[in-house]
């Protein structure tokens, strides 16, 4: 007991102190999460807090301005030329439409792929694949795709005698322009559901399945009743970080359209780069980009409620 | 000896002060004169060279051109200056749309190239990014005489040079002459008017005349600038405040373009920059506005339509014969830990020698910036190229009459009158006119009336 004191009392001070906090639970979660803050801070944070100040500032590129309050936001929400609230509609029509579609295919490609089939793995690859290839070189294709000149898709529906010659005019008709957007949009994101869905699906235990046909339940029921409410918390965080990311999706209409034709297919990303990079004002730029921040916490705050809430 | 004492004696001659009032009047009431003697700044004697740095390293960022010779030979005259200089010289090409944003990323982080090429207002735009590079061009336009007006109209912000002149790339019409012949059509039109009529004949042999009004950086902006002008519209007053687009000028273009549209002149609001070029050699079209890249590539690489390819210049309107070329200048960047170096390699480039030995390897796509370079013998070499040449004159920028600012910039690369003049070709050229303007005007005016 002697030997112990002596070994205790001839351990530092700060040494002890330092065993004590990693012997406390809180203080070292606490601990471990600095460098995660750390990075998130630096590279969330900092840019998310520069971004509002911009948007409260007559910022130019280059040039941090002076404060105005809201005059970004009452410029644009005062703003007759009618391109803003266009971008701000066809931001949530195409944000809608594509949510829908990619769930519904998500789900459909999760179920399918489920099954025991060969070559399961190759396809399980296979069709991940959209979501891999890089944006823009994936759009560049869509493009070369729906050129009226050299358009495959048209050469097929003309000689395949759907549609009368030279065929539709892809990108060149607004509704057609933003149908155009929302199929690749689909095309690139219903992976991304599907791949997160079959792994949801992959831990729901069998045994439920079993019992469940025991008890004489159709593979409808069994879908709606057991595979659904086990992947509600998938479905939600999948559901929640795709509409944010298609909300702000920029890379892809950018090549696809930009924006033509005349604003058709104007998105509130494309029109927050126009005013902010090639026309140099930055502050409202960041402004128009922020315009839907309320409104992406309240749904942000609503699926985090849903997932929070016991079944 | 004599005479001079006495003139110290009786301070001004009577023709000195007629000579200097007349010129002080002049100034007072034609203040473009200064503009194109090269301001008060002019170049004299006692503008310094600048020296490059034994050591240095410089980044020039510029668009990828679409004659990739050219590139060749600017990156050859680099790199020999850097060898005899001891400085390492790098040239970054990127897509013409990608060099905005790559542009717009250095400036707002304060670093990146030393050197970046300003195409149309950016000197505008990014005034404060862009170093005073007077001395520079003072020195050229003693060497090369007066500049381009319309490059200096882009390189001189609030009467400081913030770029150096670099280059103009004419954009004139590159048609087919089998397919004009079969169509009874002699020879290119010289009116817009005259192109309307010939659209339906060209329509009928199957290869349209055609050009975009989407959001082509280059091409919507050559196309639909001029017509505008040449029937007497504009986009604001020469104040560059007073929005000026809701006018019958205004409609009498976009109704010239309708009727055109109707008669079978093909607009393709999803065309980018390289998609008229691409349809032209593809045999899809026979006739597109474009700059000389079509010939070229036709004459050196592809070899299929070069004997019955030819180029003509801007059709005229009623009110004159405008075009709206691109142009590019070279700004030295505040942050260039050796712009002196940057300067002096500017400066070489800019030599004539030199620059017509890149002139020559463009083959007609560039032509230079100053008087010098006028009559440049690479437009003798072909006469095919001789249209590219005379739209060199008649060239404006956007938002012309208005000075080149910020807000001419912002209308221009927000589209607005390509946008005002697709709407109105909608379906076949029956679009809503009056929508159209309106919009038009209801967008320039955000931009125009906005503070700052």
């Amino acid at each position: 007991m002697g030997t112990a004191t002596r070994r205790v009392d001839s351990v530092p001070v700060w040494y002890q102190r330092r065993v004590r906090i990693y012997d406390r639970e809180a203080p070292l979660g606490y601990l471990l999460l600095v460098p995660t803050l750390g990075i998130l801070g630096i590279f969330l944070l900092y840019p998310f807090l520069f971004g509002m100040w911009l948007s409260v500032t007559d910022s130019e590129l280059g040039t941090l301005g002076k404060f105005i309050g809201l005059g970004n936001y009452r410029f644009e929400f005062r703003n007759t030329d009618g391109v803003f609230y266009g971008a701000v509609a066809n931001t949530f029509l195409y944000t809608g439409v594509t949510t829908v579609f990619k769930l519904g295919l998500g789900l459909v490609m999760a179920l399918l792929l489920n099954q025991v089939f060969p070559y399961r793995r190759f396809v399980r690859a296979a069709l991940l694949l959209p979501y891999i290839i890089p944006t823009v070189l994936s759009y560049e294709a869509w493009r070369w795709m729906f050129d009226p000149t050299f358009s495959v898709m048209n050469w097929l529906l003309v000689h395949t005698h759907l549609v009368p010659y030279p065929g539709p005019d892809w990108l060149g008709v607004p509704a057609n322009a933003m149908a155009a957007l929302i199929i690749v949009n689909i095309w690139r994101g219903a992976p991304f559901y599907g791949i997160s869905f079959l792994a949801g699906m992959q831990v729901i235990p069998l045994d439920l399945y079993e019992a469940a046909r025991v008890d004489g339940a159709s593979r409808w029921q069994q879908f709606t009743s057991i595979t659904l409410p086990m992947l509600r918390p998938i479905l939600l965080v999948v559901l929640l970080l795709s509409t944010i990311l298609t909300f702000a999706d920029f890379q892809g209409p950018f090549v696809l359209t930009n924006g033509a034709p005349y604003n058709s297919t104007q998105l509130l990303a494309i029109w927050a780069y126009q005013w902010g990079i090639p026309g140099g004002a930055i502050g409202l730029g960041a402004a128009i980009s922020l315009v839907l921040f309320p409104l992406l916490t309240v749904v942000v705050a609503g699926v985090l409620f849903l997932l929070r809430r016991p079944e | 000896m004599t005479e001079g004492k006495k003139k110290a004696k009786s301070g001004w001659s009577r023709r000195d002060f007629l000579r200097t009032a007349g010129v002080a009047a002049a100034t007072i009431a034609f203040p473009e004169i200064i503009i194109s003697c090269g301001g008060p700044s002019g170049g004299g004697p006692t503008a310094a060279v600048p020296k490059p740095r034994k050591g240095a390293s410089i980044r020039l960022l510029q668009w990828n051109s679409f004659v990739k010779q050219a590139d060749a030979e600017f990156k050859r005259q680099m790199v020999e200056w850097g060898d005899a200089n001891g400085v390492t010289v790098a040239f970054e090409g990127v897509s013409g749309d990608q060099l905005q944003p790559k542009t717009a990323a250095a400036v707002e982080s304060n670093s990146g190239p030393d050197i970046i090429q300003m195409q149309y207002g950016w000197p505008q735009l990014y005034t404060e990014a862009c170093l005073d590079v007077s001395n520079e061009v003072n020195l050229l336009i003693s060497k090369l005489g007066k500049p381009d007006p319309v490059n200096e109209a882009f390189c001189r912000v609030n009467g400081t040079w913030r770029a150096i002149p670099y280059t103009i790339v004419p954009n004139a019409w590159t048609y087919r002459t089998d397919y004009f012949q079969q169509a009874g059509v002699t020879s290119f039109p010289k009116t817009w008017d005259e192109l309307a009529a010939a659209a339906p004949k060209l329509k009928a042999t199957g290869k349209p005349i055609a050009q975009t009004d989407g959001h082509a950086y280059g091409d919507s902006l050559t196309m639909w600038n001029p017509v505008l002008w040449g029937f007497g519209g504009k986009e604001v007053n020469a104040d560059g405040k007073t929005v000026a687009i809701n006018s019958k000028e205004t409609r009498d273009a976009i109704k010239w373009a309708q009727g055109a549209v109707k008669n079978g002149f093909v607009v393709h609001p999803e065309w980018l920059d390289p998609d008229n070029n691409q349809a032209y050699h593809a045999d899809r079209i026979s006739g597109t506005l474009n700059g000389a890249s079509i010939y070229i590539r036709e004459k050196i690489e592809f070899h299929k339509y070069t004997d019955v390819t030819n180029n003509a210049p801007m059709p005229s309107g009623p009110k004159g014969t405008f075009a709206m070329n691109l142009i590019f200048n070279h700004a030295v960047m505040k942050w260039s830990p050796d712009a002196e170096t940057a300067k002096a390699l500017i400066l070489h480039l800019m030599e004539k020698d030199q620059y017509l030995k890149w002139t020559t390897v463009a083959s007609g796509y560039n032509a230079g910036p100053f008087n010098a370079f006028h009559g440049d013998p690479v437009f003798r070499s072909d006469p095919k190229l001789k249209a590219f040449e005379d739209v060199v004159a008649p060239g404006k920028w956007p938002g012309w009459p208005a000075m080149p600012s910020k807000k001419t910039a912002q209308a221009q690369t927000q589209y607005i009158v390509a946008d005002m003049f697709a709407k109105a070709l909608a379906n076949g050229g029956t679009g809503d006119m009056e929508a159209a303007v309106k919009e038009a005007e209801s967008r320039l005016k955000a931009i125009f009336e906005r503070p700052g």
